[in-house]
C-alpha cells in the first residue's frame, strides 16, 4: 500500500480560515484545562474497574488458574486472545507516526499524537497478559535470560521468548517516539502553564527554545526514530503471529500468519484510533483540526486492510482444502460450522464484510457510521484471535480429547479490566499532554499559506 | 616561646597523676589476690573439677579442693567443653534437642561417619542414627556421664522410646533427588557438602561461596554449586538426574 | 521375620516421607525424625518388599507390597502366584488406598443415646459385646463376606464356643446359580474352576470373564496368551461373546451374538446341539452319556432357538460347528448380572455345552469335594435370617467384610430388620451404610495391616501379612473374636486357640512360616477334576425368564468393572478412572440403545427416571449402539450415601447419594434353587427434563481414520497385503528408527511397544500409574471440565471411524453397532518423541530432550505457559489447575505418596516420563555393579501390572531387548501414533488384529481365513466411509 505522493496530499489539503498561531495553541491546549464532571466519572469508573480486575487476578494467583474456563485440551484462552488483541491495537500508532511520516503524508499530523499515545498504552496493557496467563507468576522471572546461580539459560527457540523481546523493544521505541515528538508542544504548554504543571512541563521540555538548532535536531531525531520504528511495525506482530505459526496445531501452522497478523493489527489499530478520536474531537470541539478529511483518509486505510484481512481468511480456507490434510480440513470446517461458528461469523462479518461499505464516500465522511463501524471492527478483531486460538486447540489431532472451552466470568472480568486499564491511561493523557501535535499543525498552516500563494514548498 | 611553658607544666602534671594512680591500682590488685587465696575453690561437678585442675596447672599457687565423688576421669574434660560449646546459642547453627558434638565424636575420637550414619553408602538417603545407636555406646558409659544434661536427655528419650526431633541443617528441596550412595561411590567425601563437621561442636551450614563463572555467588547446596562440582568431575548434568 | 520388628516399624514418619508429603514447590524447614530402634530390614531411602495377598475380591491374587520406611506405597502382583503371575487389576492397585483412607474409624465407637457414635475403649467394647452375647444363647449370628480359611475356621469355632445361632457367609456376587448348576449337571455343588490357558475357542455367555467374574486377571492372561499371534494355534484362536450389551469383555471378542438378556442358556444348548451332532459324526468323545445328551439337546436346534434368543440361526450353527472342531473349546456360563429366575438352568446349559465339547477336566474343573471355606449363603438363607431378625430371634448380629445394607435388595427388608436386632456390631474400617445402623463399630484392620490367608482354589493358598503398623486404634476381626470369647469367661476362651490371631494363621501353615511369608503362600494348584453330565440335568427347565414389572426395557445391572459390587466406590482412583466402556467417571449412567433414546426423546446427558417394582431412581442417559433395544443397563456400584468419595461428601454435599444404586432398583427374586437373581425386572424409563454434564473423558470413539488405534485383518498377516487395514507398507514404522533420538554416547533409548491387540481396556495400568506417580484425583466437577490428571489413558476407538462432519455443537458421537465388534483399546501416554513438538516451545527449557531420549519434564522449572500442551498432538500433558496436591490428599493419604516422585504444585505441567524414578533406581544398582542396565530390569508401573502383557518396555538401542523384538515380530502391525506428523515417537503400537468370525474350520481342525469380506468393520472399508 503506497499512500499518495506528498504533492498530491498537499494539493488535497483544503484551505482553512486563517488564524493567528496563538489560536491553535489555545484550542488544543484548552483540552488540557479544567476537567468536567463527566470526565471524572469516566476516570473514576475506569480506575475502579482496574482494581476489580486486579482483585480477580490476585484471587487467581492464590487459588490457581483453574478459576478460568480452561478445559483439556484448550490450554490458552481469553488471556492470550486479549494479549494479541492489544498488541494489534498498538500498531496503528507507529505506522502513523513512523511510516506515514517517512512518506510525508501530512494529514497524519492531526492524529499522530493520539495514535502514538494509544500505542504506548496498548503495549502496556498487552504486557500485563503475559504475566496474567502463566501458571506460576512468582517464578516467571525464569523467562528472562540473565546470568543466574542455577547456571540455567533460556530456550531461544521458543516463540514465547521472542515475544518477550519483541514486546519490550516495541514498548521502548514507541515510548521514546511519543516523548521526542511531544517536546516542542511541551515547551508551548510550559510557557502557558502555571503551578505544578509549569514545573512538570518545564522538566519534560528539556529547555526547548524553538531555536533553529533545536528544530534541526528535533526533525532529524524524529526522522531517524521513524527509520528505526518502521521495521518494528512489521516485525512485532509477525513475531506474535509466530506463537501460533510455529506450532503444530491445525489452523495455526500456516505461513501466511506474518502478513495476515500485521495487516490485522493495522486494521484494528486504525479502528481503535477512530473509536478514540471521534468522541474526543466531538467533545473538545477539535473538528477544525481533526477534519472529516482525516477521518476519510483513515477509513480508506480501514478499507484497504480489511480487504487484506478478508483475503487472508479466504486463503486460509483454501489452503486447508487444498492441502488435503484431513486434520486441517476438519479444523477449519469445525471453525465455520462447529461449536464456535458464532465467533467465526462475527469475525468474518465485522472484519471482511461490513467495512466494504467504505467504498462509498458518503459513508467515509459520515462520522457516526464511521464510529459504529470502528467499534464493530474492534469487536471483530478480538473475535478473530478468539477463533484462531480456541477453535484451533479445541479440534486437534487426537479426537479423543476434543473439548469445548467457554470463558469464565473471572476471565471476562480481567478482559474488561484491560479496557479500563487502557482508557485510564488515555484519559489521564488527555488532560496532561496536548492530544494534537500543535507544532505540526502550525507547520501545516504554514504549508497551506504557501499554497495559497501558489508557491510549491 | 613563652606561650608553651604552661602547656608543658600541664602535661607533666597529668603524667604524674597517671603514674600515681597506676601504682595505687597495682597495689590494690595484689592485695585483692591475697584475699581470694584465703579459702580454696571447691568443685561441684566433674566438669568443674576438670576446669579447676586446668587452672591449677596454669597457676600452681591456686588453692583448689575437689571432693572425691567429683574426682574422676568421666566425663572427660573434652566432653565437658564440647557439651558446653554445643549448647552455646551464640555460635552459628540451631541448638539441637541434644547438644551433640560432632567435633567430639568424629573429630576427637575419630568415629567413622558411617558408624552412626549407617546405610549412607547403600541408600540415597543418609541414615540418621536411631536412638538405639546412641545408646549402644552410651549405655556402657559410667553413670557419672549423666551429669551432662545431653546424656540425661538422651536417656530420657530412650526410656520414653521416643525419637529425637533433630533440626535438619543440610536440606534440599523436595524436588531434588540427591543420592548419597552414588556420591560416596564416586569418592566424594562427606565434608565436600557438609563442611568440616568433625571440627564443629554445633553443626551449621558452612557458607562456602563459589563465584560462578558470571561472577555470581553460589552458596553451598545451591544448584549452581552442585552443577559446578558435577561439571568439574564430569558427572551427569542432565536435569533428570536430580529432578523428577 | 519375627513379629516384633514389624510391630516396631517406624514410630513416626520416616526420613524423606515428609519431603514427599509436602508439595514439591514448598521450601520449609523440616525435622529429621530417626527411628528409636531401626529394624535391620529397613534402610531409609530403600524400598522393602513383602509378599501378601489381595483381598478386594474372592480371586485372591498374590501381592508384592512395596514399602518405604515402613509404609506401603505401591502394590504389585506376586510373580510366583499362579492366579495373577505378577499382574494386578485396577481394583487391586487402588486397594492400597483403603489403609490410608481419610474416612477410617480412628477408634472403636458405640452408638450413644442420642444416636450419634461416641468413642469407647476396646476393653469396654469387648466386655459389652461379651455380655450381650452371653445374655441370650443362640441369639448371636455372624454375617460377613468371604474370608480366608483361618479366619473362617476361627469364626466357626467362635460360633460354636459362644453358642451362637449360626453364621452366614455373604457375598453379593456369589454365583449361586453356577454353584447349583454344577450340582445339577455334575452332582458336585460349588464353583467349578475355569482354566482358559490354551483355549482356542472361548464362548463367553455373558460371564464378562475379563471384568468381575471368577478370576478376571487370570482369564485375561490365559485368553490373550492363547490367542498369541506367534503360533498357528494363536492365530486360529477365537472368542465369541453372547450377551445383550457390548461390555469390556465383549469388546475383546471376535464375534458378538447379541442374544436377548436371559436367553444365554438357550444359545448354549443350541450350540451344544450342533456341536454334539458334529462331534459324534467325527467320532469325538462327548462328556457324558451321548444318548442322554442327544435327548436333552434334541429340542434346541438353532432354528428353534433363534426366535426366543434373537440370534440368527445360521450364526448359531456356524459357531456350533467351529466349536465342535476347535481343539480346546470352552464355554463360560452367564455372570451374576445376567442371573435370572432361570439362572440355574442357564448356567447348567453352559456346563452341558462344556461337557459336550469335552472341556470338562481339561478347561473346566469340578468344584473341590471339600471347599476351603463354607459356601456363601443364597438368597433363601438370607431371607431366613431376615425372618429370624424380624421375629426378634437375633439378639446380636456381627457383620464383617461386607455392607449388606447397601448390597442386599431393599425388598428383602434387611434394613428394617436390623432395627429389631438387640446389638448390631459392624467390623468395618470405614463408614458405610451398615455402620450407620450399627450399635457398636469395632474398626477392623485393613488387609495391609492384618494377618490372614486366602485360598483361590484347591492347592493355592496365599498368606496375608501386615506391612505397616496399624495407623489407628483398630483391631483385627479375628483378635476381637478371641478377646470377646475370653471376656465371656475362661470356659469359653479355652475352646478357642490361645494367643493372637497371628498365632492362628501361623499355626495353620505347617512347616516354616518364614518361608511361607517370603514366598507369599503355598502354590500347588490341584489338577482339574473331570466329570460327566448326570441324568439329573435333564430335569432342568430351560427357558427364557419372565421379568417382573412393566415397561418395554429389561433392566440389566452388570457389576461395574471398577467398582465391583460397590465396595470400590469408596476409593477415589476407582471413581475417577473412566469406565472402560463408556469412559464416564464419578457418575452413574443408564445405557440405552439409540432407538430407545429417540423413542424417549433423550440425548446423552439428559437425566432419566428408572422405575421398577422395587423403586425409582434417576440416572444420566447414555445412548450407545452397543446395546439391545429391549435392554437398558445400569451398572452396579454407585448410589452410596455414606463416605467421602462414595457419596457426594467430597463435593461438599455430605449425605447425598452419588448416582443411582442399581441394587436398590432390583426386586428381591430367587432363581430356581433360591439363589439371588439380578436380571429380574423390567424398567419404565421416563425423561425428567433435567440435564447433567457428563464426566466423560472421551467424547468420541471416531478416530477419523487417523493413526491412533489401527487394526489389521488377520488375512493381511497371512500374506494378503491388500486386506490390511493400513493404507500400505510405507506407513509401517520400525521401532528402532526411534533409537536414533538419543545422544550418540548414550547406551539407552527408552521405548515401549504396546500391543493394541492385547489391550483389553481394563485400566489397571492407569491406576497403577496414578499410585506410583502421586497423581491426584480431581473429583467429579473437575473431570466434567476434562481436567483429569491421569498421565495414561485408554482410548477406545470403534473401527477406523468416519470423516463425516457434523454441524453445530457435536454431541457425544458413538459408532458402535449391535452385533459388531471393532473395538481398539489403545493406551495413550507420553510418546517420548524423538522430535517432540513440546520441547522447542518451552521458553524456560522445563521440558527438554534428555540424553537417553526421554522428554524430561522438570516440574520445579515450569512456569506454566502451557505452550507444550498446546503443541502436543497426543494431548498427554496434564496441568495443575489448582493445588490438587494439597487439597486432594487429606490425612492420612499423604503417607502413601511415593517419596521418589516430586509432588507437583499449582501452576505446573506434568506428564509421564516412563517412571524415570524406576529407571534411575535400576541405574544405581547397575552402576554399583559396574554393568549396563539389563533388559527387563526396568519396568514402568503400567507395564508391570498389565494382566495381558500388552505393554513391553525396554531399551531401543539394544536390538535384543524385548521391546524391539516384540515390535519387529509385529511386522506390518507396527505403527507409530499420528506418525504423519513425524514426531518420531519411542512407542511403537502393534495394530489390533481383526479375526474374521466367519472363518471356517476345515476337517483337520485348523482354521482357514475366508478373507475379511464378511467383517463389515474392516478398516479398509471404514476408512473410505
Amino acid at each position: 500500500m503506497t499512500p499518495p505522493p506528498p504533492e498530491a496530499v498537499a494539493a488535497m489539503i483544503r484551505p482553512a480560515p486563517r488564524r493567528p498561531d496563538s489560536r491553535i495553541n489555545r484550542d488544543i491546549l484548552s483540552v488540557m484545562e479544567g476537567a468536567s464532571l463527566g470526565y471524572w466519572v469516566l476516570l473514576a469508573s475506569a480506575v475502579l474497574m482496574v482494581h476489580v480486575a486486579g482483585a480477580i487476578w490476585i484471587y487467581q494467583v492464590y487459588e490457581g488458574l483453574g478459576i478460568a474456563g480452561y478445559v483439556h485440551p484448550v490450554f490458552w484462552g481469553v488471556y492470550i486472545v486479549t494479549f494479541v488483541f492489544w498488541v494489534g491495537i498498538a500498531h496503528a500508532g507507529t505506522l502513523i507516526s513512523a511510516i506515514l511520516y517517512l512518506f510525508r503524508a501530512k494529514w497524519r499530523n492531526a492524529i499522530n499524537r493520539s495514535a502514538e499515545a494509544m500505542t504506548v498504552f496498548a503495549v502496556l496493557t498487552a504486557a500485563q497478559f503475559l504475566g496474567i496467563h502463566v501458571g506460576r507468576i512468582w517464578k516467571s522471572y525464569f523467562i528472562l535470560p540473565y546470568p543466574n546461580q542455577r547456571a540455567l539459560w533460556v530456550n531461544f527457540k521458543s516463540p514465547l521468548l521472542w515475544d518477550t523481546f519483541a514486546i519490550s523493544t516495541y514498548a521502548t521505541i514507541s515510548a521514546v517516539f511519543l516523548y521526542i515528538g511531544m517536546i516542542p508542544d511541551l515547551a508551548i504548554a510550559r510557557d502557558r502553564a502555571v503551578g505544578w504543571r509549569k514545573v512538570l512541563y518545564g522538566a519534560l521540555a528539556l529547555g526547548w527554545q524553538g531555536t533553529s538548532r533545536h528544530w534541526k535536531a528535533h526533525t532529524r531525531s524524529v526522522l531517524h526514530l521513524s527509520g528505526l520504528a518502521t521495521p518494528l511495525v512489521l516485525s512485532v506482530h509477525s513475531v506474535v503471529s509466530w506463537d501460533f505459526a510455529m506450532a503444530l496445531v491445525p489452523g495455526w501452522h500456516t505461513t501466511i500468519f506474518g502478513p495476515y497478523f500485521v495487516a490485522g493489527a493495522i486494521f484494528s489499530g486504525f479502528a481503535m484510533v477512530l473509536t478514540m478520536m471521534i468522541p474526543v474531537r466531538r467533545i473538545f470541539g477539535l473538528e477544525e483540526y481533526i477534519t472529516d478529511y482525516h477521518l476519510e483518509n483513515m477509513s480508506r486505510f480501514l478499507l484497504l486492510t480489511s480487504i487484506i484481512v478478508g483475503y487472508a481468511y479466504a486463503s486460509e480456507y483454501f489452503m486447508a482444502w487444498y492441502s488435503g490434510v484431513e486434520a486441517e480440513q476438519t479444523s477449519f470446517w469445525m471453525r465455520a460450522f462447529g461449536p464456535y461458528w458464532i465467533s467465526t461469523w462475527i469475525m468474518i462479518l465485522c472484519n471482511a464484510v461490513f467495512p466494504q461499505i467504505l467504498w462509498f464516500k458518503r459513508v467515509r465522511t459520515h462520522v457516526p457510521t464511521l464510529f459504529v463501524l470502528s467499534v464493530l471492527v474492534n469487536v471483530g478483531m478480538w473475535f478473530e484471535r478468539y477463533v484462531i486460538i480456541i477453535t484451533g486447540l479445541s479440534r486437534e489431532y487426537n479426537p479423543s480429547t476434543w473439548g469445548i472451552y467457554t470463558p469464565s466470568w473471572y476471565e471476562l472480568g480481567i478482559l474488561a479490566g484491560s479496557f479500563a486499564f487502557f482508557s485510564m491511561f488515555f484519559l489521564v493523557f488527555l488532560k496532561l499532554f496536548p492530544v494534537i501535535a500543535i507544532a505540526e499543525m502550525k507547520e501545516l498552516a504554514i504549508h497551506e499559506k504557501a499554497h495559497r500563494q501558489g508557491g510549491a514548498h | 616561646m613563652r606561650s608553651t611553658r604552661p602547656r608543658r607544666r600541664l602535661l607533666l602534671a597529668t603524667l604524674g597523676v597517671a603514674v600515681a594512680s597506676g601504682i595505687a591500682l597495682g597495689v590494690a590488685g595484689l592485695w585483692g589476690e591475697g584475699a581470694v587465696a584465703a579459702e580454696p575453690l571447691v568443685a561441684t561437678s566433674v566438669c568443674e573439677a576438670h576446669a579447676l585442675k586446668a587452672r591449677k596447672a596454669e597457676d600452681p599457687s591456686l588453692e583448689i579442693e575437689i571432693p572425691p565423688n567429683f574426682d574422676m576421669p568421666w566425663p572427660t574434660r573434652a566432653a565437658c567443653l564440647s557439651h558446653e560449646a554445643a549448647l552455646d546459642p551464640n555460635t552459628p547453627g540451631p541448638v539441637q534437642p541434644i547438644p551433640f558434638s560432632h567435633k567430639h565424636h568424629a573429630g576427637l575420637y575419630g568415629v567413622d561417619c558411617q558408624y552412626c550414619h549407617s546405610g549412607t553408602d547403600r541408600s540415597p538417603a543418609a541414615g540418621v542414627p536411631a536412638v538405639e545407636t546412641c545408646m549402644g555406646c552410651h549405655s556402657l558409659f559410667p553413670p557419672s556421664y549423666d551429669e551432662l544434661s545431653g546424656i540425661r536427655t538422651l536417656k530420657e528419650y530412650w526410656e520414653r522410646k521416643q525419637s529425637i526431633p533433630w533440626i535438619q541443617i543440610h536440606r534440599l528441596p523436595e524436588y531434588v533427588q540427591f543420592r548419597h550412595n552414588r556420591h560416596l561411590e564416586a569418592g566424594v567425601d562427606c565434608q565436600a557438602c557438609h563442611g568440616a563437621v568433625q571440627d564443629m561442636d554445633k553443626v551449621h551450614l558452612v557458607p562456602d561461596t563459589h563465584w560462578w563463572p558470571w561472577l555470581l555467588p553460589t552458596q553451598k547446596l545451591e544448584m549452581g554449586w552442585c552443577i559446578n562440582c558435577h561439571r568439574q568431575n564430569g558427572a551427569s548434568q542432565d536435569c533428570l538426574t536430580c529432578h523428577y | 521375620m519375627p513379629e516384633l520388628d514389624r510391630r516396631d516399624f517406624l514410630k513416626l514418619v520416616g526420613v524423606g516421607a515428609g519431603g514427599a508429603a509436602a508439595a514439591g514447590c514448598s521450601d520449609h524447614v523440616e525435622k529429621l525424625i530417626p527411628y528409636v530402634v531401626q529394624p535391620e530390614v529397613i534402610t531409609p531411602g530403600m524400598p522393602v518388599f513383602y509378599a501378601s495377598t489381595c483381598r478386594e475380591c474372592p480371586a485372591a491374587c498374590g501381592l508384592h507390597v512395596r514399602t518405604r520406611e515402613g509404609r506401603p506405597i505401591k502394590l504389585e502382583g506376586n510373580p510366583d502366584h499362579p492366579v495373577n503371575r505378577g499382574a494386578l487389576c485396577g481394583r487391586g492397585q487402588a486397594s492400597i488406598g483403603r489403609t490410608y483412607h481419610p474416612d477410617r474409624f480412628r477408634k472403636p465407637q458405640r452408638r450413644g443415646a442420642a444416636g450419634a457414635l461416641e468413642d469407647v475403649s476396646w476393653k469396654e467394647a469387648t466386655a459389652a459385646l461379651a455380655a450381650k452375647i452371653a445374655e441370650r444363647p443362640g441369639g448371636t449370628w455372624v454375617l460377613g463376606g468371604a474370608t480366608g480359611p483361618s479366619l473362617s475356621d476361627l469364626i466357626d469355632r467362635f460360633v460354636g464356643a459362644v453358642g451362637a445361632g449360626g453364621r452366614l457367609v455373604y457375598e453379593p456376587l456369589s454365583h449361586d446359580a453356577l454353584r447349583e448348576a454344577s450340582r445339577a449337571v455334575f452332582g458336585a455343588a460349588g464353583l467349578p474352576i475355569f482354566d482358559l490357558s490354551g483355549a482356542d475357542y472361548v464362548v463367553d455367555l455373558g460371564a464378562d470373564c475379563f471384568e468381575t467374574w471368577l478370576s478376571p486377571i487370570e482369564h485375561q492372561r490365559q485368553v490373550l496368551e492363547a490367542r498369541d499371534l506367534a503360533s498357528a494355534e494363536g492365530r486360529a484362536a477365537r472368542m465369541v461373546y453372547v450377551g445383550p450389551r457390548l461390555s469390556m469383555t465383549a469388546g475383546n471378542a471376535d464375534e458378538w451374538l447379541p442374544a436377548k438378556a436371559g436367553s444365554e442358556g438357550l444359545v448354549a444348548l443350541a450350540l451344544a446341539n450342533v456341536a454334539l451332532a458334529r462331534r459324534q459324526a467325527a467320532g469325538q468323545p462327548v462328556g457324558g452319556d451321548a444318548g442322554l445328551l442327544a435327548a436333552l439337546l434334541a429340542p434346541y436346534t438353532p432354528e428353534k432357538v433363534a426366535e426366543p434368543t434373537g440370534v440368527d440361526a445360521a450364526a448359531l450353527r456356524r459357531v456350533g460347528e467351529q466349536l465342535a472342531l476347535a481343539k480346546r473349546p470352552v464355554a463360560l456360563p452367564p455372570g451374576p448380572g445376567l442371573a435370572s429366575s432361570r439362572a440355574v438352568a442357564a448356567s447348567a446349559a453352559a456346563l452341558i455345552l462344556d461337557a459336550v465339547l469335552g472341556a470338562v477336566g481339561r478347561s473346566v474343573g469340578l468344584p473341590p469335594e471339600t471347599p476351603a471355606t463354607p459356601e456363601p449363603a443364597n438368597l433363601a438363607a438370607l431371607e431366613a435370617l431376615v425372618a429370624a431378625m424380624n421375629a426378634g430371634r437375633v439378639s446380636v448380629l456381627l457383620i464383617h467384610d461386607s455392607n449388606p445394607v447397601y448390597s442386599l435388595p431393599p425388598q428383602l427388608g434387611f434394613r428394617d430388620a436390623l432395627a429389631k436386632v438387640g446389638l448390631v456390631v459392624a467390623f468395618a474400617s470405614g463408614p458405610d451404610e451398615t455402620t450407620e445402623l450399627a450399635g457398636l463399630v469395632l474398626p477392623d484392620h485393613t488387609p495391609l495391616e492384618s494377618w490372614g490367608d486366602a485360598s483361590s482354589r484347591p492347592g493355592v493358598r496365599g498368606v496375608v501379612q501386615p506391612t505397616i503398623r496399624p495407623l489407628f486404634d483398630t483391631q483385627a476381626f479375628g483378635d476381637v473374636l478371641l478377646d470377646t470369647a475370653r471376656a465371656m469367661g475362661d470356659a469359653v476362651g479355652a475352646k478357642l486357640p490361645q494367643g493372637s490371631f497371628r498365632g492362628v494363621v501361623e499355626a495353620s501353615w505347617g512347616g516354616s512360616f518364614d518361608a511361607v511369608l517370603a514366598r507369599g503362600g503355598s502354590f500347588a494348584p490341584a489338577p482339574l477334576r473331570g466329570g460327566a453330565v448326570q441324568a439329573g440335568a435333564a430335569k432342568l427347565a430351560f427357558r427364557v425368564p419372565e421379568l417382573v414389572g412393566e415397561g418395554e426395557h429389561a433392566l440389566y445391572a452388570p457389576p461395574s468393572p471398577l467398582l465391583y459390587d460397590g465396595r470400590g466406590a469408596a476409593l477415589p482412583w476407582l471413581q475417577e478412572t473412566p469406565d472402560p466402556v463408556t469412559k464416564i467417571s464419578w457418575q452413574s449412567w443408564l445405557e440405552l440403545s439409540h432407538a430407545s433414546a429417540e423413542a424417549l426423546g433423550v440425548e446423552a446427558g439428559d437425566v432419566v427416571a428408572i422405575e421398577t417394582p422395587a423403586g425409582r431412581a434417576e440416572a444420566i442417559a447414555f445412548p450407545r449402539g452397543g446395546i439391545r433395544d429391549d435392554v437398558v443397563a445400569l451398572a452396579v456400584g454407585q448410589g452410596h450415601s455414606v463416605g467421602l468419595y462414595a457419596s457426594h461428601q467430597n463435593d461438599g454435599r455430605p449425605g447425598e447419594a452419588r448416582g443411582a444404586s442399581a441394587i436398590a432398583l432390583l426386586p428381591s427374586v430367587r432363581d430356581e434353587a433360591g439363589g439371588r437373581a439380578w436380571l429380574v425386572s423390567k424398567a419404565r424409563i421416563t425423561r425428567t427434563g433435567g440435564h447433567a454434564r457428563l464426566a466423560l473423558m472421551q467424547k468420541s470413539d471416531n478416530k477419523r481414520g487417523r493413526q491412533l488405534g489401527d487394526a489389521v485383518a488377520l488375512a493381511a498377516l497371512e500374506g494378503d497385503a491388500h486386506a490390511s487395514g493400513h493404507a500400505g507398507p510405507h506407513e509401517v514404522r520400525r521401532p528402532f528408527a526411534a533409537a536414533a533420538d538419543a545422544t550418540d554416547g548414550s547406551a539407552y533409548r527408552w521405548g515401549m511397544t504396546i500391543d493394541v491387540d492385547k489391550c483389553t481396556g481394563c485400566s489397571a495400568c492407569t491406576i497403577a500409574c496414578s499410585i506410583e506417580n502421586n497423581i491426584p484425583t480431581v473429583g467429579e466437577e473437575q473431570v466434567v471440565r476434562s481436567r483429569l490428571m491421569s498421565w495414561l489413558r485408554i482410548e477406545r476407538w470403534i473401527g477406523d471411524g468416519t470423516q463425516e462432519l457434523r454441524a453445530g455443537r457435536p454431541p457425544y458421537d458413538d459408532h458402535e453397532q449391535l452385533g459388531r465388534i471393532d473395538v481398539r483399546n489403545s493406551p495413550m501416554l507420553c510418546q517420548q518423541c524423538g522430535a517432540a513438538p513440546c520441547e522447542p516451545v518451552c521458553p524456560v527449557l522445563a521440558t527438554y530432550h534428555a540424553p537417553e531420549g526421554l522428554n524430561g519434564m522438570i516440574y520445579n522449572r515450569c512456569i506454566g505457559t502451557r505452550y507444550c500442551s498446546n503443541n502436543c498432538p497426543y494431548k498427554v500433558r496434564r496441568f495443575n489447575w489448582f493445588d490438587y496436591a494439597i487439597h486432594n490428599w487429606p490425612d492420612p493419604m499423604p503417607l502413601m505418596l511415593n517419596p521418589d516422585v516430586t509432588v507437583r504444585c499449582q501452576g505446573v505441567m506434568e506428564k509421564c516420563t516412563f517412571c524415570v524414578q524406576r529407571i534411575d533406581l535400576a541405574r544405581q544398582t547397575a552402576k554399583n555393579e559396574g554393568r549396563p542396565i539389563a533388559d527387563g530390569e526396568v519396568t514402568p508401573a503400567c507395564a508391570q501390572t498389565c494382566p495381558s502383557h500388552a505393554i513391553v518396555f525396554g531399551n531401543l538401542r539394544d536390538e535384543g531387548s524385548a521391546a524391539v523384538r516384540t515390535a519387529e515380530a509385529g511386522g506390518v502391525r507396527a505403527y507409530h501414533a499420528l506418525h504423519t506428523l513425524n514426531t518420531r515417537p519411542s512407542i511403537s503400537y502393534l495394530a489390533r488384529v481383526i479375526r474374521d468370525p466367519s472363518s471356517r474350520i476345515d476337517e483337520d481342525g485348523g482354521h482357514a481365513e475366508a478373507g475379511h469380506h464378511a467383517n463389515a468393520m474392516t478398516p479398509s472399508q471404514e476408512g473410505t466411509a
